[in-house]
């Protein structure tokens, strides 16, 4: 019995060995298998930590870009800015005092200086300085006159100077930093095509700014705005100079030109004065002249020999011009002082024409002129002083008269124009070459001509008309071609 | 009586003339309520105590607290050079408390912390303990030690809110500002008391990058040894340099690429920043890196840096079920504004919209921030972080 026990507990062990056997290999497998795991996982582990350093070193990378990138974007903001204020600014010293502290943080520097080359002076003059302490300024003015030779080439030579393109540790880039008290800087020159040109230093202590050639660009296109700005503020200045000058020019010349009127109008006056004093002066013995003429003619001292009429004759005649002249003559002194007022009373013109033509009708059937009007029922009644308006009515056609040959005609037109009357009178004769049509309104002037020759005047008939005309408020004028006639036009206000 | 709030902003050159005009802006936004509290933040060069005194003089004699800035948050705008002034006149049921606390070098930041804790609950005994909100100079080198210092004397529990007093980014001198006086060395901070509502919203949107790592040797902020390695070494690794050219870029380095502490439970690393890199090869960082912690190189970009904003102000709103948020603090960590850069305002807009447009909003760019972390397995335990967007919203 109990060897068979023995023989079951046996059979019992073995077959739990034997199980045993199996379930610890199988146990070694896994265990095998999540040993595997662990390595792979492990592995996984080790692989994703060399993954994150290489995504940390590409995020540094690009970090340092995009703070590269915000720091010119920046620049870019504040220069633009700047530029904007500075291009309007017309004013020298108005520029350098638009360039504020805030700008130049934000384009990463705290201190920034602006010196002039003045080449007179021939030393360099502070305009602008931010960040610095006044006897700080005293030491940098002296360092940079006494090496201005160094500042004078970066100008000769339109080039900037940094402490990102400068070498470390030479002697040039010591010697900057330490007169400018700062770490980095950037120096750009200012080169305007007018004037004194100059230099522009920012200038940075702080350790984290890393200055780079981008920033030295920046400068020296702010230099350069600086150069233009004062460029434009010089140009302005000299052009503003030059109006202003001519603006005192045309005064002065103005005033010259009203004193010389002046002067005129004083001779003017004087000489109507003297044409008038003298007129009156000739008209007394003239009457006298003509009294004892026409005495001697009546017979009334007794007979005369014919001779003796012949030439008292002739004395009477041309005492009769003389008077005549003297009478027009003093007629337009009187015009022209004022002293005869125009008597303005509405006039019917063909009424004058009726008359003159009366007066003058002997002489036209003499030279067998032909006269005609045209006054048409709209354009007869002008505002006038009926003496006067007569006598530029006898003068012009007594003129056409004159200068027409016979058969010729004289027409008198009239018609209504801008609120006033135009009277035409047109004749067909020798006509008036055209660079005398304006000197035959002058007083004694005469047409150089071969009637004229033959033709006793005065030259004072068409002046008189002119100054009559123009003290009716109207105007006169002729056209004319030489050899075909002449029209002589002139308006009067309306009745 | 009920919580009013007026903000004010000035860009003055000159303190005197700065200090008025926001002080002013901020009276007249308060509707002429007695002012009982004024919160101010100040660029390094109007940060004197002639602008503390001009604004108590302007604010009814109020309390200040305050801290100097790299940037000044006001509503959205980003403000590098003036002064931002919030008027706070609390209703007779609020109670509050300040005090400052100096010359932390002198002790260690534990000890500083447990004093200004001590000084803070002064009175306190029978009232409801709101909130606690810091300024601290945000270039001690422990400010962790701070906080553990308040919590052993507030609890452990208490939420403890605010930020690092930042410079004009030269790392140099910053300044705390407790009623008429500027301190560097020291922290200042409120207590509020009574029945106030408040909502803490604080995110990064870094991301966690390779393996995850094992603090083997460090003491508070130091880090000695990782996995077993000088910790510098396996930095370096990452950044592919040399500790000498890490050395030199250090300040480019440790914003985009801090070092991430894994608590289970949150939903974010806690980072830290790397301040600078011993002799020995170890780290020196901003905070404290407990030894055995885990840890792992983190990465930040842009977009998850705004997103986390959008979250951030989500999470105060969720804290304030609806209610009406009187106003907000903002600490934003100077390296979001160095990582952002032109962006940086986008992310303010983000907050404010997420807020509401009508709660009045200022703050800082900060170096460190505090807030309570908020997975239930801390209890809710206020730490140091760095490059967080954190957002204290406060109601009745």
């Amino acid at each position: 019995m109990a060897e068979v026990l023995i023989n079951i507990l046996g059979i019992a062990t073995i077959i739990t060995i034997f199980s045993l056997v199996i379930v610890m290999v199988f146990k070694m497998d896994r265990i095998k298998q999540l040993e595997m795991t662990i390595a792979n996982l492990q592995k996984s582990l080790d692989e994703m930590d060399e993954q994150a350093k290489l995504i940390v070193r590409t995020d540094m990378e690009l970090n340092k870009i995009q703070e590269e990138l915000d720091k010119k974007i920046t620049g870019l903001y504040a220069l633009q800015r700047l530029s904007r204020t500075i291009s309007t600014t017309l004013e020298e010293n108005q520029i350098f005092k638009t360039i504020e502290p805030d700008y130049l943080e934000e384009l990463g520097f705290e201190k920034a200086c602006i010196f002039l080359w003045d080449d007179i002076a021939g030393k360099f003059s502070l305009k602008m300085d931010i960040g610095y302490f006044e006897e700080e300024l005293k030491v940098i003015q002296e360092a940079v006159d006494g090496d201005k030779n160094i500042y004078l080439d970066l100008i000769h030579n339109e080039r900037a100077m940094s402490s990102a393109t400068l070498p470390k540790s030479t002697m040039l880039r010591e010697k900057i930093s330490q007169e400018f008290k700062v770490r980095d800087f950037v120096i750009a020159p200012i080169i305007p095509k007018e004037g004194n040109k100059g230099l522009f230093f920012v200038g940075t202590l702080n350790l984290d700014i890393s200055l780079t050639e981008g920033d030295e660009e920046l400068i020296t296109i702010f230099g350069n705005q600086i150069g233009q700005a004062l460029e434009n503020a010089r140009l302005f200045e000299k052009t503003w100079r030059a109006q202003q000058e001519l603006e005192n020019k045309v005064e002065e010349r103005t005033r010259d030109l009203q004193m010389a009127l002046n002067e005129v109008k004083i001779i003017s006056r004087r000489k109507t004065d003297f044409i008038s004093a003298v007129s009156h002066e000739l008209r007394t013995p003239l009457t006298s002249i003509k009294g004892y003429a026409s005495i001697l003619l009546a017979g009334k001292l007794g007979d005369i020999p014919e001779e003796v009429r012949l030439r008292l004759d002739k004395i009477n005649r041309h005492s009769d011009e003389l008077t005549h002249l003297v009478n027009d003559l003093l007629d337009i002194s009187r015009i022209e002082s004022g002293k005869i007022t125009m008597k303005l009373e509405p006039q019917d013109i063909r009424n004058t024409l009726a008359s003159v033509i009366d007066l003058l009708g002997v002489q036209l059937k003499e030279r067998q002129i032909e006269f005609s009007s045209n006054i048409p029922d709209n354009a007869f009644m002008v505002l006038a002083d009926a003496t006067q308006i007569n006598r530029v009515f006898i003068n012009l056609i007594g003129n056409a008269l004159k200068f027409t040959p016979p058969n010729g005609k004289i027409i008198v037109n009239s018609r209504k124009n801008d609120g006033q009357i135009q009277i035409d009178v047109t004749d067909t004769g020798c006509g008036i070459p055209e660079e005398a049509q304006d000197a035959i309104f002058e007083e004694f002037y005469r047409v150089d001509n071969l009637i004229n020759q033959q033709v006793k005047g005065t030259g004072l008939g068409l002046s008189l008309v002119k100054h009559i005309i123009e003290a009716h408020g109207g105007r006169i004028w002729v056209t004319s071609k030489f050899n075909s006639g002449a029209t002589f036009s002139f308006a009067l206000p309306c009745a | 009586m009920s919580l009013t709030v007026g903000i004010g902003l000035s860009k003055a050159q000159d303190p005197i003339l700065a200090a008025k005009e926001a002080a002013l802006k901020a009276r007249s936004a308060a509707a002429e309520e007695k002012i009982s509290l004024a919160i101010v933040f100040a660029s390094t060069k109007l940060s004197y105590p002639t602008i503390l005194k001009t604004i108590s003089a302007y604010l009814d004699d109020c309390p200040i607290l305050g801290c100097s800035a790299a940037a000044i948050i006001y509503e959205t705008d980003i403000i590098k050079e003036g002064l931002a002034v919030m008027a706070l006149g609390l209703p007779e049921d609020i109670y509050l408390n300040i005090s400052c606390i100096e010359g932390i070098k002198n002790k260690t930041a534990h000890t500083a912390g447990e004093e200004l804790g001590e000084k803070l609950l002064y009175g306190f005994q029978n009232v409801r303990r709101d909130l606690s909100i810091i300024f601290s100079d945000g270039l001690l080198k422990d400010s962790s030690g701070l906080i553990t210092g308040m919590q052993a004397r507030m609890g452990k529990s208490f939420p403890i809110i605010g930020g690092g007093a930042s410079d004009n980014l030269a790392f140099k001198k910053t300044g705390v500002y407790f009623n008429h006086d500027v301190f560097s060395d020291a922290a200042c901070g409120l207590l509020l008391g009574g029945k106030l509502s408040f909502g803490i919203g604080i995110n990064h949107g870094w991301k966690p990058l390779g393996k995850l790592r094992r603090v083997t040797r460090s003491e508070a902020n130091i880090v000695y040894e990782i996995d077993g390695r000088p910790a510098a070494e396996i930095y370096a690794e990452y950044l592919s340099s040399s500790i000498a050219e890490l050395r030199k870029e250090l300040k480019r380095i440790f914003i985009l690429y801090p070092v991430g502490i894994y608590l289970s439970g949150e939903e974010e690393y806690l980072l830290r920043n790397l301040i600078s890199i011993g002799e020995d090869g170890s780290l020196v960082f901003q905070g404290a890196v407990p030894q055995d912690c885990q840890i792992r190189l983190m990465i930040g970009t842009k977009e998850s840096c705004l997103n986390a904003a959008t979250h951030a102000a989500e999470e105060v709103k969720r804290d304030f079920l609806g209610k009406k948020i009187n106003f907000a603090l903002v600490f934003d960590s100077v390296s979001r504004y160095i990582l952002l850069r032109r962006d940086a305002q986008k992310e303010l807009q983000i907050i404010k919209e997420g807020l509401g447009k009508d709660v009045p909003l200022i703050g800082f760019y900060t170096y460190g921030e505090q807030a309570p972390l908020r997975a239930t397995n801390y209890q809710g335990a206020s730490r140091l972080h760095n490059q967080t967007i954190t957002i204290l919203g406060v109601g009745i």
